[in-house]
């Protein structure tokens, strides 16, 4: 970048030269996000408080023609805000006010930077709650969930960011300040918010939301079966569906992670379990109980070895921490671990599980899953060694392989933690060149330079050539 | 017998002579007093890009349609020539009942659907206008959604993924059939409430949910209209799960009754539905209802179909029908504006609101001798939109006269988000095939 300096110079005068980060050492810390097998240094970051200091930045870099790309808190799991081509990371972490609550509306009006479980934190003691709950939502953003269109352990019951979004305020790639949608139900015209959400920072960059706030339910019960094997748990899932029964989360862990999980932290699982299936219900608590019965019995039928109960909300508590503790306890096995993110049919579960098993054995690779069973969305942890180059290359054919295993039985590629870099190549296993092409043309009417968070999302030729497929001959989407 | 219109020729030699409606329908399918030159109904995808690569050449808009149940919905049209039926497009393509999921083509109708899923007891959980007679690819192309939205949610909470023939005959998939998704754009969005202005959808993939053990509506009455509302922001910010609050005002289709109501829905396994019916009553008495309990259906429609069917006689009598988007907090102030609007206007107002989603209909009718005002309607209807605007709501006229539909807009503002909405269109749709001049701001 030839007048990074003049660009600095103009970046501070809008934000402050404190909230402009231009030293080496500093930029490190943007350089990627929980994907970090993929680096990429931005030229500068900026800071902006204000949706109007975004709008300036945006200009501004428009007028340099530079990249720029917003970032959230860095928690995503695809490489989605990564400066590939350098540019400007807009980092949104200072606008984390939360706006207004509005209780008798059952809304909130948020910046993008507001971790999202503060904002549940804000409203809890009143009886409320924000749905959407990533495993990293300690840490991640609502802005940067609702680029991802984020889901979480409890989408079974109460879907993903989408379905709680209700209205955005949005800086278009030309530096203008646009409202989408509201805080009503139902605006007229095309659902541009509903398109806007998941298309990870490629339309613009979010800077206000107004959101849903569910009540808190009247009572919850959750329950943890152990069983001999991960087909008899996938099949309990089934059975449970079957009956009629949808859970607020319903999850799973194998063999290699629970073994993982006690050795680090001695919840007293059996070293030798199948799998580990949580089920959770809530809502009113009149009639639970028969539900509750109801799966103790569907799971005794798949041979359960173990069934515990959550007593009270400390119990509750233990158990989902040895859900959430899996990918700590991971680390322990390999000192790097990727994980997959596809989706396929629940009944398809058990087959597709067996296959992952047979794609360990055959690149010799070790994988560990845990997933949200009730959805389908499997998250096989692709264990390896950084280090080593040959086994880069057979982790990059393990995970073509699970994936279009995902994309042969109907399934998809990504449930929640989005394309960005990480599956770009894979686009062709589920969209033809006609439908890419469709998201290129609306990628071009709101990102007409491309400057706005650039080499994401849509495959190259190479990304053809990888799959064995035959490149489109007309024009490429992602050129 | 010999064909004497080129265009029926044509039409026939396309989809076959099954597929093209007879002239003597053509009168159903109207649209504010445009009467279409044909109505056909492709039996396949490749049909559909035919009669696309036709309607191009001949210069013919096109107009998407299930059944026709909402086709009255929009501004006046520029031009009608041909509706294109999804109609003969009506298989299930894929079913799983474990999955939960199914993908259907686009002209089932909802009804049938409902009756194959039953079989496993699932649903798709939408209720929308005319239910009975709906297709899955109009509501979807609506965003139709009735009295269960505030449960389960509307079309758009439902839908998984879709394909759509593009105006350029191109077909596009979008979404998938998984309930978790986020690979690429979602385009489905795009779709759903379109209006048909973006291509015909001709597949849709949903999720499903199981059936309720039981369901049961109670029914509320208070003497004023300011009761049934607490008592509804009551419930609906309670722990309760009720699958619709109902607020009626001037009557319930096909019911007697007279007074402010309230009907709420609840399902379940017994044993929730009847705490809740117990919560209900002690929210009833401290709100000072007059009266409470489960109701029981006297006609043979059951209460849910008086709800779709709202009002009574439908949208075709000489009537103008609306629909506000609120915060709930604000519906209350909007009743008053629209009883007063009645009074203006000396019709009567009927309203539903569906009061945890902020959803308020108000349809005016009786006018006297019959004759609909068209210049005082068009003033009362604007201030009624501002009644709704003014508190950051929107007004939309679903149904009114053409002589009243030619005086406003029934779409109302959409915003600086307007400019962005053309630039699809363009890019979708380039030669303005498809439904030209219905949608917002003319799209």
């Amino acid at each position: 970048m030839a007048d990074r300096d003049q660009l600095i110079a103009e970046l501070s005068a809008i934000v402050g030269s404190a909230h402009v980060i231009t030293d080496p050492t500093s930029l490190t810390v943007y350089e990627c996000d929980g994907a970090t097998q993929f680096k990429a240094l931005p030229d500068v970051v900026v800071l902006p408080t204000t949706t109007q200091e975004v709008s300036a930045v945006v200009k501004l870099a428009n007028r340099h023609n530079v990249p720029f790309i917003a970032r959230g808190t860095g928690t995503g799991l695809s490489g989605g805000m990564l400066a590939v081509n350098g540019g400007i990371i807009i980092a949104l972490n200072r606008m984390n006010r939360i706006l207004d609550i509005d209780l008798a509306n059952q809304r909130a009006v948020v910046e993008p930077g507001v971790v999202n479980l503060l904002l549940t934190q804000a409203v809890q003691d009143d009886g409320y709650y924000y749905a959407p709950d990533p495993s990293s939502q300690q840490a991640c953003s609502i802005g940067g969930n609702i680029a991802e269109n984020s889901g979480g352990p409890h989408t079974l019951k109460y879907g993903v960011t989408s379905n709680h979004v209700l209205g955005l305020e949005m800086v278009t790639t030309d530096g203008e300040i646009i409202e989408f949608g509201g805080s009503v139900e139902e605006t007229p015209g095309y659902d541009i918010r509903g398109v806007i959400i998941g298309s990870e920072g490629t339309f613009g960059i979010i800077t206000k939301a107004i959101v849903r706030l569910l009540r808190k339910p009247q009572g919850y019960q959750t329950l943890l079966g152990i069983f001999e094997t991960i087909d008899e748990a996938s099949n309990a899932v089934s059975s449970i569906i079957s009956a009629g029964i949808i859970p607020a989360a319903l999850e799973m862990m194998d063999g290699p992670v629970i073994k993982a999980v006690e050795e680090a932290f001695h919840w007293g699982f059996p070293l030798d379990a199948g799998a580990v299936l949580i089920v959770e219900l809530d809502g009113i608590t009149a009639g639970m109980q028969s539900q509750v019965e109801q799966i103790t019995e569907i799971f005794n039928d798949h041979n359960c070895r173990e069934i515990r109960y959550a007593k009270d909300d400390a119990d509750r508590q233990k158990i989902w921490k040895s859900r959430k503790s899996a990918f700590g306890a991971l680390g322990r096995l390999a000192p790097n671990y990727i994980t997959q993110d596809g989706v396929v049919p629940r009944t398809q579960l058990p087959k597709v599980l067996r296959r992952i098993a047979e794609i360990s054995e055959k690149y010799n690779i070790p994988i560990a899953n845990v997933f949200h069973a009730g959805d389908g969305n499997i998250h096989p942890i692709v264990l390896f060694d950084e280090r080593d180059p040959d086994q880069c290359e057979r982790v990059d054919a393990v995970n073509t392989e699970i994936l279009t295993v995902c994309a042969e039985v109907g399934g998809t590629i990504t449930g929640e933690h989005g394309i960005g870099l990480e599956k770009m190549d894979y686009m062709p296993l589920i969209f033809s060149p006609e439908d890419l092409a469709l998201m290129v043309d609306i990628k071009e009417i709101f990102n007409p330079s491309g400057l706005c968070n650039p080499g994401k999302i849509f495959p190259t030729a190479k990304s053809y050539a990888k799959l064995g497929l035959e490149t489109p001959n007309h024009s490429l989407p992602g050129k | 017998m010999p064909i004497s219109n080129p265009l029926r020729y044509d039409l026939n030699q396309i989809v076959g002579e099954a597929g093209v409606l007879p002239d003597d329908h053509l009168n159903r399918y109207q649209m504010d007093g445009f009467v279409p030159q044909a109505v056909v109904a492709p039996s396949s995808t490749h049909e559909i890009q035919d009669v696309l690569y036709y309607a191009a050449e001949q210069e013919l808009s096109v107009i998407p349609a299930g059944n026709g149940t909402k086709l009255g919905i929009g501004n006046l049209p520029k031009k009608v020539d041909l509706v294109l039926s999804t109609s003969r497009l009506n298989q299930v393509l894929e079913y799983e009942p474990a999955d939960l999921t199914l993908i259907v083509q686009s002209g089932m109708r909802l009804a049938a659907l409902q009756a194959k899923l039953a079989e496993h007891r699932q649903y798709l959980p939408l209720d929308p206008p005319y239910g009975d007679q709906a297709t899955i690819g109009g509501i979807t192309a609506t965003n139709s959604s009735g009295s269960s939205r505030l449960r389960y949610g509307s079309t758009r909470d439902f839908v998984l993924g879709m394909h759509a023939v593009q105006s350029s005959g191109v077909v596009v998939k979008s979404g998938g059939r998984t309930v978790k998704n986020v690979a690429g754009y979602d385009l489905n969005k795009l779709y759903i409430g379109s209006f048909g202005t973006l291509g015909i959808i001709t597949e849709v993939a949903f999720k499903l949910q199981p059936l309720p053990e039981i369901e049961r509506t109670v029914l509320l009455t208070c003497k004023e209209i300011g009761q049934v509302v607490n008592t509804a922001l009551e419930i609906a910010s309670s722990q309760l799960l009720p699958i619709f609050l109902n607020l009626f005002v001037n009557g319930v289709p096909f019911t007697e009754i007279a007074e402010p109501c309230l009907l709420i829905g609840l399902d379940g396994q017994p044993e929730t539905v009847e705490w809740q019916i117990d919560q209900v009553g002690l929210a009833a008495k401290q709100n000072g209802a007059i009266g409470v309990g489960v109701y029981e259906a006297t006609s043979q429609r059951d209460i849910r179909m008086s709800m779709r069917s709202f009002p009574e006689g439908g949208w075709a009598s000489p009537i103008v029908m609306s629909k506000a988007s609120l915060r709930v907090t604000d519906i209350e102030g909007f009743i008053h504006a629209a009883l007063a609007t009645g009074n203006d206007l000396r019709c009567l107002a009927q309203v539903m609101g569906l009061m945890g989603n902020g959803i308020v209909y108000v349809a005016l009718s009786g006018f006297p001798n019959g004759d609909i005002p068209a210049e005082s309607v068009a003033g009362a209807l604007a201030k009624l939109r501002e009644a709704a605007t003014n508190v950051g709501g929107n007004f939309i006229v679903e149904s009114a006269p053409v002589e009243v539909k030619r005086q406003i807009d029934v779409w109302g503002p959409v915003g600086r988000s307007f400019d962005l909405m053309k630039q699809i269109k363009a890019k979708l749709d380039p030669i303005g095939l498809l439904n030209p001049g219905r949608f917002v701001g003319g799209i």
